[in-house]
């Protein structure tokens, strides 16, 4: 009993913070003066996917085409339950909770790239093998970004990772971890500029182009829901999770992580979409190294730095 | 009720559709239709495009709803090339707008739920179009190449044109173009009017630069009467399609800074577009159109009111900021350097004139370049009507002449695009006996399939856009 309510708790609450990754992103692109119109967006742009014909295209693979999005939003709440909110609310603390974290971003790609190849179109078919290329060239980055804060704390817990950066957040001697850590969030959720997969006027909607109504919205939700949770762990692995003063735990875990992703997302309006090669070219020659160096250097630094290397 | 359309040009929707894209928080243009509840068509529409804009129409979702837009200038019985209630009858259910502005336009949109819904009964699917793929070369390790069919409908020319691109991966082995999606026969009906009727279908030649093409007329008309206009009219003739220039790179602005999903930039190039269509209304009393006419001697105006010159002062700072800004962009410098590349000489053989010219012949020729020359080229042009405005004096009007001697004459005059010209010939009577245009976007499209050979598949569409074809123009 108590894991379908803990379960039904996750969902609420990442559907909630989906909602004001929403929110946020329009406040970004349409200004604190339409916040009216930011708020309202998200809820009547839903309505009106709900409303509209779920279409399938002639010549679709049924079976993919209509699991992906399910796929989709089943991965994000599954990554969802590893994120503590507080210093006692966390869906599940498995010893191993951040390299369950990483290995469930694969799927999610996945689902994507099912979605693409599902609905007999080329552009389809091209958005799904830039997916694919992604797949491949993030997770590294992403993983070895990941590496500093575990060798800190010594723990693939996250919980104990948010416990260990009580008197110095990691952010302060691994910024360039934070900096891959967030390039590579950026292209695990096929986010500007690097959403070429997902491709806007270029491939017509990418590996979107087909889907209408209830499950393009499910998809939009999933897109943002993981945006969400990668900011999430981005604050679990840099910013101290939900530790600071005066605010109790959850208060503060929710400021920061939405104000990371607000300082993405508003950073992002200023590039233009990166070509998928320039995209390539930059997880594999520069994120890579500078992700090995980051290693090296956290590798170091947790000898001099009190409590770096408990 | 949010309205997420998709939207259809027919080639003189270029300004409009751009600008309506970031005009309101509750209508947000889409990539696919089937992501739209709403698609805007914007008239005219020939017989070639017909059949993707209903094929379009079926793919949006239900409940849908279509708006057909016809614009001022869209006297459509007049072009031999359109058909223009076979539209109506393809698409039952939409309702028909005649756009007087934007905010006409975006009336309609808002109150569209409240129309009949789109209803098109045949289900039935036609094969996309496609080309054959060049025989498969027998090696032991080849990639297999396919062909991509952008278009016609597609965002990177104000207008519809189709590419056949034949791909190896993401690289574009070669390309193949296919126009006339857009033609409506203005030639034609120039030579089925009379003199005066000639100088309105004129227009039409670009809607996205009316004025431009109208003066080649006038000026055509008053060579061949033997009229030479003051130096005052002629000034403010060239003020006034100097603005129009500007208009129109501000707006291509915004559509390739869409593109390249740059949010920062398109919203720079939309507040200028916005700021400068706000002075040009502020400026004249009658719009252009109205009095440049043969022989007349110039017009109802307001030349010289400071408001407006003061807004073109701040709109020129804010184009010399913003080109500033895109020459020290490195990430926008990273998508657009050295791709596209075209060589002065080939432009000039081809017969190419304008910013994509300039961009050959003054810096290397690439999308960068041709963004940094518009932007250079808009400069130049306001400063110009800034001058012209701020010194001109007001002069008596008379009636336009419209008596054309027999004679022949050609006529060149700088528009948005490159230099539209003109060949008139007249036999003395009520109708011109030969119409022939220069249209500068159409000498641009046989170098595509050269252009667009060994590029990557995003950058073909980048370098598309960055030689901002008017299709109108271009199929006349």
């Amino acid at each position: 009993m108590n894991t379908i309510v803990l379960a039904l708790l996750v969902l609420v609450c990442l559907l909630v913070g989906t909602y004001g990754i929403a929110v946020l992103q329009q406040l970004i692109l349409l200004g604190p003066r339409r916040a009216g119109a930011a708020l309202q967006w998200p809820i009547a742009n839903a309505l009106l996917l709900l409303r509209q014909e779920d279409l399938m295209p002639r010549g679709a693979d049924g079976f993919l085409f209509r699991s992906a999005p399910f796929i989709a939003l089943a991965v994000v709440s599954l990554t969802a339950l590893v994120i503590p909110l507080g210093p006692h609310l966390i869906g599940f603390d498995p010893s191993i909770g951040l390299f369950y974290f990483v290995v469930l971003l694969s799927p999610f790609v996945v689902s994507l790239m099912n979605a693409g190849w599902s609905q007999n179109s080329k552009e389809g078919l091209f958005s799904t093998f830039r997916a694919a290329a992604y797949l491949v060239s993030y997770e590294v980055p992403l993983g070895f970004a990941a590496i500093g804060p575990v060798m800190a704390a010594q723990s693939l817990s996250t919980q104990r990772i948010v416990e260990t950066q009580a008197g110095l957040w990691y952010v302060v001697w691994q910024p360039l971890g934070l900096v891959i850590y967030l390039l590579a969030a950026l292209f695990v959720t096929f986010r500007h500029p690097f959403d070429s997969a997902l491709a806007g006027d270029e491939l017509e909607g990418g590996v979107f182009a087909e889907y209408s109504g209830p499950r393009l919205l499910l998809f939009k939700i999933a897109l943002d829901a993981i945006f969400l949770i990668l900011m999430a762990m981005g604050v679990v692995l840099f910013f101290g999770g939900w530790q600071g003063p005066w605010l109790p735990g959850p208060v503060w875990f929710v400021l920061k992580t939405f104000l990371l992703a607000g300082i993405v997302l508003w950073a992002a309006r200023f590039l233009p979409r990166l070509r998928h090669d320039q995209i390539l070219s930059l997880s594999w020659k520069i994120l890579l190294p500078a992700s090995l160096l980051n290693i090296t250097l956290v590798g170091i630094l947790t000898l001099f730095i009190p409590g770096g290397g408990r | 009720m949010p309205h997420l359309y998709f939207a259809i040009d027919g080639g003189s929707g270029g300004h409009l559709l751009t600008a309506l894209a970031g005009s309101d928080p509750y209508v947000r243009q889409v990539a696919s239709p089937r992501h739209a509840n709403l698609l805007i068509i914007v008239e005219p529409i020939n017989q070639k495009l017909l059949p993707a804009v209903i094929e379009v129409a079926k793919a949006l979702p239900r409940p849908a709803h279509a708006l057909l837009v016809r614009t001022d200038e869209n006297e459509l019985d007049q072009f031999p090339g359109i058909d223009s209630t076979s539209l109506e009858e393809n698409l039952p259910g939409s309702r028909q707008i005649t756009a007087n502005s934007l905010g006409t336009v975006l009336a309609a949109v808002l109150h569209a739920g409240q129309g009949a819904e789109l209803n098109l009964l045949d289900t039935s699917e036609s094969q996309e179009e496609t080309i054959q793929l060049p025989p498969k070369e027998e090696q032991e390790m080849a990639t297999e190449l396919a062909v991509l069919s952008l278009g016609p409908i597609q965002p990177f020319t104000a207008g519809s044109l189709r590419l056949f691109l034949i791909c190896d991966g993401e690289q574009v082995v070669s390309a193949r173009v296919e126009s006339g999606y857009a033609y409506r026969g203005i030639a034609q009906a120039i030579m089925q009017a009379e003199w005066q009727r000639g100088l309105v279908l004129a227009r039409a030649l670009d809607p996205l630069a009316p004025l431009a093409c109208q003066l080649a007329f006038v000026r055509a008309l008053e060579q061949l009467q033997g009229w030479l206009p003051p130096v005052g009219v002629t000034m403010l003739r060239e003020a006034a399609v100097a603005l129009e220039r500007v208009q129109n790179v501000l707006w291509w602005g915004v559509r390739f800074m869409r593109l390249l999903d740059d949010a920062f930039l398109t919203e720079r190039f939309y507040g200028l577009a916005t700021a400068l269509d706000g002075c040009r209304s502020l400026l004249w009393q009658e719009p252009p159109k109205i009095w440049i006419a043969p022989q007349q001697n110039l017009t109802s105006h307001s030349v010289g009111r400071s408001e407006a010159i003061n807004h073109l002062g701040q709109v020129l700072r804010g184009v010399e900021a913003l080109r500033k800004n895109v020459e020290q962009n490195r990430w926008l410098t990273l998508r657009t350097r050295d791709i596209g590349v075209l060589s002065a000489q080939s432009l000039r053989i081809a017969g190419v004139s304008g910013p994509v010219l300039r961009a050959s012949e003054r810096g290397n020729g690439d999308v960068q370049s041709r963004l940094v020359a518009r932007l250079d080229v808009t400069v130049d042009d306001l400063e110009r009507a800034i001058e012209v405005l701020a010194a001109s004096e007001v002069s008596s009007a008379h009636g336009a002449e419209w008596q054309v001697p027999a004679g022949e004459t050609r006529m060149i005059v700088q528009g948005p695009r490159g230099d539209i010209g003109l060949h008139v010939v007249s036999n003395g009577g009520e109708r011109p006996a030969h119409i022939e245009w220069q249209r500068p976007s159409a000498v641009l499209l046989p170098l595509l399939p050269e252009i667009l050979a060994g590029q990557k598949l995003t950058d073909a569409e980048t370098i598309v856009a960055s030689l901002d074809l008017a299709m109108a123009e271009a199929d006349g």
